[in-house]
């Protein structure tokens, strides 16, 4: 695939684009643009209208996020230059960029796609505990994201220790541990016959040389699986990240970018947190030059997104992209609760249907905050797709996911930043057999009939 | 002269919290030309001023950009007031200063708004802080804290596997036999209490408000004993 802009010209710009201090980015062209064009298109972030149904809103929200790309670009914080680029530059990509890509190979080939507002195309869902995981557990905990059906591809848990040793970022343990995650990762996937699913990044090689090193047709990264360029909050690359980026061009994978804006951080609120979010997806374009994005807008306080605030910056964001733009895009949930607990279940089908219904495809999940080793399980990712599922199956329109979210919140909006960390992965699943333990399934199977009570859809 | 005097304070104070750099950068000038106690005028002007925009920043009024800018304006009013002061005075100010803080993210992180955030609430709340920025390799770390005679040395990050580099300074401060000299917190998305008694750091906290009230506690312990 032809990389989304001109490379050459992209390498060139970064090398001579007008210079700054971060701090001056931030506060005196970032910020003071974003409160300008809040005012200007008058944004505002409504708490009863969670999944607003106004397109009006959707579409200020692209044009004010157009506008604030085009006139602040990107910081390229290694070298204190400002990427910027001219609106037909931008349009001259977005026209050829593709709203449909092939991700995995052979019978697990997988399409992820565009999708509409109330779209009737199910979403593309990857699954992934996003955590770190004891290193024993890696290879159960890797095939039980495997087996679940919906999982059109999969990101393993992370590793942090290999062979008993501390992986330190930056050092050659990092891409020791990297490879042997590689390795792992793709055994686990021939053993739940799935050989040819895409296995998402390589989580542990979080430096450009550890994901450099685990390219490899036979054991490691195909080209034939997605890998991640990420952004740094808010607007910013570095050449490290470009690094990966050139290399996954040369070496022919399919790059996406994490897009992660922080509310409360530079974005300020809501209303900044949607507009950055959504002006992170033209960067996404421009400068990390990849296909499609993971959107995880998380909360400064306490890092989730199934808050109020964080679900109407998901549904904003997802409903102008969808309007405005050929974006591939999936929406990963960050919940406060941890696994085996009814709250997560809750916050799960709440990311799971706004999401869904707002034109988003679906990333499950990271739990209990991402910040407790071993703890998340398919359990909750598979209820939250499944929700995704049942909400295009029974056309769910934005109007009824609004008050459904709402019913959901009511259930554990005053615990957020109280949750229940709940259980690891090894004290939810047989690690034997691989399967949910008794607990752990009926608890799954109780509250979905709650859902269902409730009339929040699901497969 | 009392209501003179009050009214140029109120200004002030409400020059940082809607952070006004022209505005208190005049106000302070006006305080300076009229002789006011500068002392006095810190404490119940810039101080004041600062813990309003805390509230604010607690009660999510205020977000990270407003709690940077009130910073800059108390900074840039506090340049014209501590020059006007006399050297005795400026000892005296000095003295009352909560403490000196180093706060980096550590080597091979990239994640630093958490510790921006933490950095602005200290500087709101009356510590010197010097931000090293992210990414800093921990020999630099422990340099430029005996360099700046640093009472807390403040480390995050946010991966996993960037931890073992809050350890790596602690292990280099222990290695110059320098490891009582200096408060080591801890803190970022992954860490946790049992990880900073792992490794032998001072304090923990999860979130950044929660940071400023340990550092305070954490030093005036260290006074104490």
């Amino acid at each position: 695939m032809v990389p989304p802009w001109r490379l050459n010209q992209l390498l060139e710009r970064v090398e001579t684009g007008p210079i700054c201090t971060e701090r001056d980015f931030d506060l005196r062209i970032l910020n003071k643009k974003l409160r300008s064009l809040i005012k200007e298109y008058d944004i505002k972030f409504d708490r009863e209208e969670i999944v607003p149904s106004d397109d009006s809103l959707a579409d200020d929200l692209w044009k004010a996020a157009w506008d604030l790309y085009l006139d602040v670009g990107t910081f390229c914080v290694t070298n204190h230059r400002r990427v910027l680029f001219e609106e037909s530059e931008i349009k001259e990509a977005m026209r050829f960029s593709s709203n449909e890509i092939t991700v995995g190979t052979g019978m697990d080939a997988r399409k992820m796609g565009t999708r509409k507002i109330e779209d009737a195309k199910t979403p593309h869902c990857i699954l992934s505990p996003d955590i770190t995981c004891d290193e024993e557990i890696f290879m159960p905990y890797t095939i039980a994201y495997l087996q679940e059906p919906l999982a059109d591809g999969v990101c393993a848990p992370i590793l942090d220790t290999i062979e008993g040793i501390p992986i330190k970022s930056g050092s050659p343990m990092e891409v020791k541990g990297s490879i042997a995650h590689a390795m792992m990762f793709r055994e686990a996937a021939r053993r739940v016959g799935r050989p040819g699913i895409n296995l998402q990044s390589v989580g542990t090689a979080e430096s450009d040389a550890a994901q450099i090193a685990v390219s490899n047709q036979e054991w490691g990264a195909r080209t034939t699986d997605t890998r991640f360029v990420p952004t740094l909050s808010e607007l910013k690359i570095d050449y490290s990240l470009l690094n990966k980026m050139v290399h996954y061009h040369n070496y022919g994978c399919i790059p996406g970018t994490l897009v992660g804006p922080l509310y409360g951080g530079y974005c300020g609120g809501a209303e900044g947190t949607a507009i950055v979010g959504i002006a992170s997806h033209i960067m996404a374009l421009m400068v990390n030059q990849t296909f499609w994005t993971l959107y995880f807008p998380i909360h400064f306080r306490y890092s989730v997104n199934t808050s109020r605030e964080l679900l109407w910056v998901l549904s904003t964001t997802y409903q102008a992209l969808s309007r405005n733009s050929p974006f591939i895009s999936l929406s990963g949930a960050f919940t406060d609760a941890g696994p085996c607990t009814p709250m997560v279940l809750h916050e799960a089908a709440a990311h799971g249907l706004v999401s869904t219904v707002s034109g988003a495809n679906l990333w499950e999940i990271a739990t209990a905050q991402n910040k407790h080793k071993n703890r998340a399980t398919p359990v909750e990712a598979r209820l939250a797709c499944e929700v995704g599922y049942g909400s295009v199956y029974e056309k769910i329109k934005r109007e009824d996911a609004n008050e459904l979210v709402k019913g959901l919140l009511a259930k554990y909006e005053d615990k957020l930043g109280k949750a229940p960390l709940g259980k690891m992965f090894q004290e939810c699943y047989d690690l034997k057999t691989i399967t949910p333990t008794k607990e752990h399934n009926d608890l799954y199977e109780s509250v979905k009939k709650e859902l269902g009570d409730m009339g929040v859809p699901s497969i | 002269m009392i209501l003179s005097e009050n009214a140029l304070i109120e200004r002030l104070k409400e020059s940082i919290i809607a952070f006004d750099e022209d505005e208190a950068i005049e106000v302070a000038k006006e305080i300076v030309e009229a002789d006011l106690d500068i002392l006095k005028v810190i404490q119940k002007g810039i101080s004041a001023g600062a813990n309003i925009v805390s509230d604010k920043f607690e009660n999510e009024e205020y977000f990270l950009p407003e709690l940077m800018l009130a910073g800059e304006t108390m900074e840039a009013a506090s340049k014209v007031l501590m020059d006007g002061m006399s050297k005795e005075k400026k000892d005296e100010m000095e003295a009352k200063r909560v403490g000196t803080a180093i706060t980096a993210t550590v080597f091979g992180d990239i994640h630093d708004i958490g510790k921006n955030i933490l950095s602005m609430l200290l500087t709101v709340n009356g510590f010197t802080v010097i931000d090293l920025g992210r990414g800093i390799d921990s020999m630099e770390i422990v340099q430029r804290a005996r360099e700046y005679k640093a009472d807390i040395i403040a480390l995050s990050a946010l991966m996993t596997t960037t931890m073992p580099s809050q350890k790596e300074v602690i292990e280099i401060l222990e290695s110059m036999k320098t490891r009582d000299e200096f408060i080591v917190m801890v803190g970022g998305g992954s860490t946790s209490l049992v990880w900073a008694d792992e490794i032998g750091a001072d304090g923990w906290a999860e979130i950044a408000p929660k940071a400023v009230e340990l550092a305070k506690e954490l030093i005036e312990k260290r006074r104490r004993d």
